[in-house]
Formats: C-alpha cells, sequence, structure tokens
C-alpha cells in the first residue's frame, strides 16, 4: 500500500505500474472440474430456461437462458450442467444467474463453434465471451453508430499489468486482430493507448498512439478523452453513448486467436498480487473458481482476508473464493486482514484534500453531505453526482475515513431508481 | 476452504494512512514550540492554564458524547487542539473557572451542538474567546494581568499600546523582540517564531491550506501598508501589526481551521485576505485592540458564499452531442 509522503503539498502521486523489461510468461493453471460460468441475467420462474440441470454441454457451446436472451456464455469444456442458479452479485450488479459445468473427462475434445463470419452480428452473437471482455454489443448496435475505437495497451487501475503485457508481448497478433476489427466493425477512427514509457519497446505500425502518463488516473477513459480527443465526457453519460468504444488488448488479441485457430479462446491473462505485494502473471481458463488459482500459487487465504478483484482503486471485493475468472477479470489483489484500513462513520471535516485529488472538479465535501442526508437529485443537480469518473482517490485521501465512494456509488444507483421510476 | 470468510467492502481498499488522529496530533505538535516558549516566558501558571484548558475542553467533549448516547470522540483530539489553542490566547494568570467556562463554550456550544467535528460554522476556540471577551473583559487586559511579573522588555501589549497611545508607541517594541516573542500576549501567542514554524511545518505536511495563510498574511500587509502610507502618525507600520497581537496564530491555527474555511482555491485566497483585511479595519478604525478574534469570526460566516465560487465540474452541462 503506498502511504502518504511525509511532505504533502502536492497530490498523492499514484502510478500505475509499468510493464517489467523481460515479462515472463503467464504460469497455466489447470482446468478445474468443476467450473462457473456468470449471466448477467437472472432466471425467469414464469418460463423453461433453455439449459437446465443435468444437461450435457460441448466446449464452445454457446449457453444462453431464453431464446430471445441477448446475454449467453460459451463453455469452455465438455461436461454435463451441475446447478443453475440466481444469486445477488457484488458491487451492485443485481441479480445475477450462475452456472456450474462439471468438466467430463471422458469426453472427446469435440468444439461445437460456428464457421467464423467476418460480420459484427457474429461477434456479437458468438465472441462477446472472448478473454478481455470485447464490447460487440455496442458495436453491432447502431442507433449512434461507433466513430472511434480506443485500444487500451495500458491498464485503468494500479498495480495491473495485463493489458501492457498482452498488447506488447503479443504486438502482431494485436495488429492482425486490429486489421479483422477494421474490417468486421468498419469504425473509421482506432486509436491505440498505451503508457509513454513503452513507446520505445513496442511498434504498431499504421496505428495512431495515444502516450498517456503512467500517473493514475490518466488512463481512464474519461481523462483520455478529455487529454487526447478534446472530448468532454458529458456528466452522467458513458463513452459508448457518445459513439467511442474502448477494448482491451488482450480482447484484440483473442479475436485475431480465434480466427486464426477458428475455435473460440479461453484462457485469460491474470495479473495477482499477493499478500506479500508480490505480481504473479496466471493464466486460467475462464470459469476456474480464484480458490483454484490461490492454491497451486501457494496462496493462504485466512478468515477476514480480502480478495479483490480489479485494481485497489476501482475493483470490488468478493465475498466467496469461489468466484470465476470471468473475460474482464485483469487483476486479483489478495489482501492480509491486518493491512485492511477500517472505514467510519466520521462527518466530513472539510479538509479539502478530496477536492485537490479530484479529477473531475467535483465538490466531494459538499457531494457527501447531501449522499449522507440520503438527498441524491439534490446531489446530482448541485454537487455534481453524475460527473464522478469513480476514480476513488477522494475516498483514497479522505481524513475522516469516510466510503466516499461507495456513498457516490450507492447515490448513482439510487438516482437512475429514481429516474427510472419517474 | 468452502467457507472462508472473507471482508467485503466498497473500492478502493488503499488508503493513504493519513487520519484525524495523524492530523490534530500534527497540529498539537507545531503548536508545541509557542506553547512550550509561553511555558518558560510565564512560568507555571502558562502551564496551568494550557494543561487545565486542554483538559476540560476533553473532558466537556466526553460529557457531551455521553450525554447525547455517541461513541466517544476524544480519541480524534479535535477537542485537545481546541483546548491547547483556547489556552494559549488566554492570559497566564487566567483564574481555573473562566477556563472551565470558556472550554464549555468553545466545545459545547461552539462545536457540539451543531453536530461535531466538520459540522461548526466557527472556529469553536473562537467562539469561547468571543464569549469571555465580551463577558470579562478584564481578565483579558494583558496589561494588568502580568502586574507582577518583571520583564526584561516593555510590559505592554503592543495592540493595546498603540491603541491607547498612539501609532509613536510602536517604535518601543522592536521587531526581533516581537519575533523573539518578548512583549506582553497571550500564554502561547507571543513567540512568534515558533508560530512560523510550526505554521510552516504544517503547511508542508499538507494538514493546513497554505492558500488560507498567505493570503491571511498578505491580507494584514496590504491593508495595514495602506493605513501607514496614508498617515504614517496615526497607524503602525505592516510588519508591527503581524508580528503583534494573536495575528500569527490566526495565520497558521485559526484561519486555516478546516471546518469554517474554504475548500476551494479562489475562494481560499479571497476569504483569507477578507480575514486579513477584517483584522486591521477593527483594529485601526474599530474599538478593539486586538480584533483578531472576531474578525475571524465575522469572516467565518462569509465562508460558505464565497465558497459558491468553485472550478466547473468535468461534463457539465455539455449536452451530448
Amino acid at each position: 500500500m503506498i502511504k502518504r509522503s511525509f511532505f504533502a503539498l502536492s497530490k498523492p502521486g499514484l502510478t500505475c505500474d509499468l510493464l517489467e523489461p523481460d515479462p515472463e510468461a503467464p504460469q497455466k493453471i489447470d482446468v478445474p472440474a468443476l467450473l462457473t460460468l456468470l449471466l448477467p441475467e437472472p432466471l425467469d420462474g414464469s418460463r423453461d430456461a433453455l439449459i437446465q440441470k443435468g444437461d450435457t454441454v460441448k466446449k464452445g457451446q454457446k449457453l444462453q437462458l431464453y431464446e430471445d436472451s441477448i446475454d449467453y456464455a460459451v463453455s469452455p469444456v465438455s461436461g454435463a450442467i451441475k446447478s443453475i442458479d440466481t444469486f445477488t452479485a457484488d458491487d451492485f450488479r443485481g441479480l445475477r444467474t450462475r452456472i456450474a459445468i462439471e468438466k467430463d473427462t471422458q469426453a472427446a475434445d469435440g468444439i461445437e463453434y460456428p464457421e467464423m463470419k467476418q460480420e459484427v452480428s457474429f461477434a456479437a452473437g458468438h465472441m462477446n465471451h472472448l478473454p478481455g471482455a470485447p464490447p460487440f454489443g455496442r458495436l453491432a448496435r447502431t442507433e449512434v453508430p461507433v466513430n472511434t475505437l480506443i485500444i487500451m495497451v495500458s491498464d485503468t487501475d494500479l498495480l495491473s499489468t495485463t493489458s501492457q503485457y498482452m498488447g506488447t508481448t503479443h504486438a502482431a497478433t494485436l495488429q492482425k486482430g486490429v486489421q479483422i476489427l477494421k474490417q468486421i466493425t468498419k469504425v473509421p477512427k482506432i486509436y491505440l493507448v498505451l503508457p509513454d514509457m513503452l513507446q520505445d519497446r513496442v511498434r504498431f505500425d499504421g496505428l495512431t498512439l495515444l502516450p498517456v502518463d503512467l500517473e493514475y488516473p490518466e488512463a481512464l477513459p474519461a481523462m483520455i478523452m478529455k487529454n487526447h480527443l478534446d472530448k468532454i465526457l458529458p456528466a452522467g453519460t458513458t463513452p459508448e453513448e457518445m459513439g467511442i468504444c474502448f477494448i482491451q488488448a488482450e480482447a484484440v488479441v483473442s479475436l485475431a486467436r480465434a480466427f486464426e485457430t477458428n475455435a473460440p479462446v479461453f484462457e485469460k491473462c491474470i495479473t495477482l498480487i499477493d499478500k506479500t505485494g508480490a505480481r504473479h502473471r496466471v493464466e486460467a481458463v475462464i470459469g476456474t473458481p480464484l480458490g483454484q488459482i490461490f492454491s497451486q500459487l501457494g496462496i493462504q487465504i485466512n478468515e477476514m482476508d480480502r480478495i479483490v478483484i480489479g485494481g485497489p482503486m476501482q475493483g470490488f471485493a468478493t465475498f466467496t473464493l469461489h468466484h470465476p475468472v470471468t473475460p474482464d477479470m485483469d487483476t486479483i489483489l489478495v489482501q492480509d486482514r491486518q493491512f485492511i484500513t477500517p472505514l467510519s462513520d466520521n462527518n466530513c471535516v472539510n479538509c479539502g484534500k478530496c477536492i485537490q485529488v479530484c479529477p473531475a472538479d467535483i465538490p466531494v465535501n459538499l457531494l457527501v453531505r447531501f449522499l449522507q442526508a440520503g438527498q441524491y437529485e439534490a446531489a446530482a443537480d448541485k454537487c455534481d453526482l453524475e460527473a464522478c469518473i469513480d476514480c476513488g482517490l477522494c475516498a483514497y485521501v479522505c481524513t475522516s475515513h469516510i466510503a466516499l465512494s461507495q456513498y457516490i456509488r450507492l447515490g448513482k444507483h439510487e438516482l437512475q431508481k429514481l429516474r427510472a421510476d419517474v | 476452504m468452502n467457507n472462508t470468510k472473507l471482508t467485503v467492502s466498497h473500492a478502493p481498499f488503499w488508503h493513504d494512512g493519513d487520519s484525524l488522529f495523524q492530523m490534530n496530533l500534527n497540529i498539537i505538535l507545531a503548536l508545541l514550540p509557542a506553547a512550550v516558549y509561553g511555558i518558560i516566558q510565564f512560568g507555571a501558571p502558562a502551564l496551568g492554564v494550557m494543561a487545565l484548558s486542554t483538559s476540560c475542553a476533553m473532558l466537556w467533549e466526553l460529557v457531551v458524547n455521553r450525554v447525547s448516547k455517541q461513541s466517544f470522540t476524544i480519541g480524534d483530539l479535535d477537542a485537545a487542539v481546541i483546548g491547547l489553542l483556547f489556552g494559549m490566547m488566554l492570559p497566564a494568570v487566567t483564574p481555573w473557572w473562566l477556563i472551565v467556562v470558556g472550554t464549555f463554550v468553545a466545545v459545547v456550544i461552539g462545536k457540539s451542538i451543531f453536530g461535531g467535528i466538520g459540522a461548526n460554522p466557527f472556529h469553536p476556540a473562537l467562539v469561547g474567546m468571543a464569549v469571555l471577551m465580551l463577558s470579562w473583559k478584564m481578565f483579558f487586559d494583558f496589561d494588568t494581568a502580568y502586574v507582577n511579573y518583571i520583564f526584561d522588555f516593555p510590559a505592554l501589549t503592543p495592540l493595546a499600546a498603540v491603541k491607547s497611545q498612539g501609532a509613536g508607541v510602536a517604535d518601543l517594541f522592536s521587531l526581533s523582540d516581537m519575533i523573539w516573542g518578548r512583549e506582553l500576549g497571550g500564554a502561547g501567542t507571543t513567540f512568534g517564531l515558533g508560530l512560523i514554524i510550526g505554521g510552516i511545518y504544517l503547511i508542508l505536511r499538507g494538514y493546513i491550506r497554505w492558500e488560507l495563510s498567505i493570503s491571511f498574511i498578505v491580507g494584514i500587509l496590504v491593508t495595514a501598508a495602506l493605513f501607514y502610507l496614508s498617515s504614517p502618525d496615526n497607524y503602525a507600520g505592516p510588519l508591527f501589526h503581524l508580528f503583534s497581537g494573536y495575528t500569527l496564530l490566526g495565520a497558521f491555527f485559526l484561519i486555516t481551521e478546516n471546518s469554517s474555511s474554504p475548500v476551494n482555491r479562489i475562494p481560499m485566497l479571497i476569504y483569507g485576505f477578507l480575514g486579513g483585511f477584517m483584522i486591521i479595519l477593527m483594529r485601526n478604525v474599530g474599538a478593539y485592540a486586538d480584533g483578531t478574534v472576531l474578525a475571524i469570526l465575522l469572516v467565518n460566516l462569509a465562508n460558505p458564499l464565497v465558497d459558491n465560487i468553485r472550478p466547473k465540474a468535468l461534463g457539465r452541462g455539455i449536452n451530448n452531442a
């Protein structure tokens, strides 16, 4: 954990990690006997789902709950569905469905996968699950066409080097992926974001590079748009609503690999930071429970430790070791219980540190007062709740240890509900 | 492995390690040079006043916590800071009952009834001081308070002397005397150098906002210089004002109080300047010898208003293309 420096007249100066000069290949995690896939859609009790407990599935088979479902998963192994149920997911994600698949070790490694087509609708229908979670669903929608595609070879959060690793060690594959992307999406502008210190280490021909500083939060989408594209993200909207789509380097690499082999890709590259702060790079099949990764790496997880999925600033803590590897899981951070800083219910003391660090110039000290009082609409109207880009810096520096990010997340969530009711 | 209970909380999962305790501890540390000098200068009574004031303030906080059935908050040392500041501003010979009453006003009326730490619109120690100064004026005449002391420097309070005898008296007090604390004043406010060192320490550590201190000092100097230039016979010079009375304590410890001061840069500059301006106005035009207490309370009022000047948030008022 990076502590406050003794002299703290300036900003905290958190910098993202740079990829080491000779990155080692990731350690492969064995495919477990039981895998779990997550779907953002809950089970509907009044309808019969297309997939049921006991069904056999083949590797590469597309699994969706109903005929009209948009979301789907692709089975990484052949086997049988052991269970299927709906649960409340972490971090305001609402109800989700998890499908547990028991691997059949006897099954032939037959892959059920349709013929590759260089069409965006095909990609949206069959390749959303690829490691790196490519946003094909958004690219396929045409109401607001995507006019700018930004490939992220930078990692957005601290500690992670997954995108940098995938983007630099697989630069050639990445470029093939970019060609495929160009053909299937027809997006006119494609940029590649990478840390400025990596510029000399890798070459990308024919791509416009946007070098970003390693200082946090320069690589967040809203900051890239502001600093490099001269576009200010309107408060309360997403880049995608403006026709700007961000795509992870790993997604582009996976896309190229899938087209190359005419088979789906399931191996997700993950940066794992253990309790001592040491970095491991692992490659696990999507659906692998985290517990399997920890036991293979010899990381002991004790009661009350914290497992963070995503980086220390924007990730979320999971409640179970059974949480599976998902397509968008770049980072896992394990924290020992004794290093977990407690939050408090103190009032804001108006020390002004949050104001100093906020990249979106939000009056956080006033905002938190509205949020604590539950006045979410006033918070949005008067204190720019929706301008927040979720970088987490305010809560990182808060002298009072207020759970500022949590208040803001809750505020945005409640605001959405309020607006939906109107 | 199956049933390991994990800690779950919201991002971010790191913290810079700072806390209210750390912040207040550092403020107390920064006050110590001036406080210790006061004890050397005025002897045991000064120690008694500051110790009683600090402990009383903490006790009042404890009582309020107990009565309002809330968790104990004296651990954050905020009451200790209020108490110490309050004690340092009092004359070293203040009777005990005055301190007990004053800290009650400061902690209970100045802070707790507004909702505790962070909710007070005025500096609590100044609320206590203002009430005492208006109610028991005779105890705040430093010249009579220290009548039993023998000093090797002019035993006059610089600001009161200038007020009653005219600006010519200002020459009695050399600048180096005032910086080195060779003047009459509160139990811990005479040692200018100590206060400056403490203030710079806090600025460098990021516990007070430099914009407030610097603009406050600029406000004092500019306003006093204007008065002095308009009529050097009637008004003392800017440096005299800067190093006399509570000015330096005000610049680094009073105007910078978190809860009652703005947080945006331009408002901080305006607010600090306004504070300095008001003090000189009170000293040169008003009835009080040292207007620091009332002037800062007055600008505390302006805080919510000036703090409305703030940068536009990212993406505010932009319509989606």
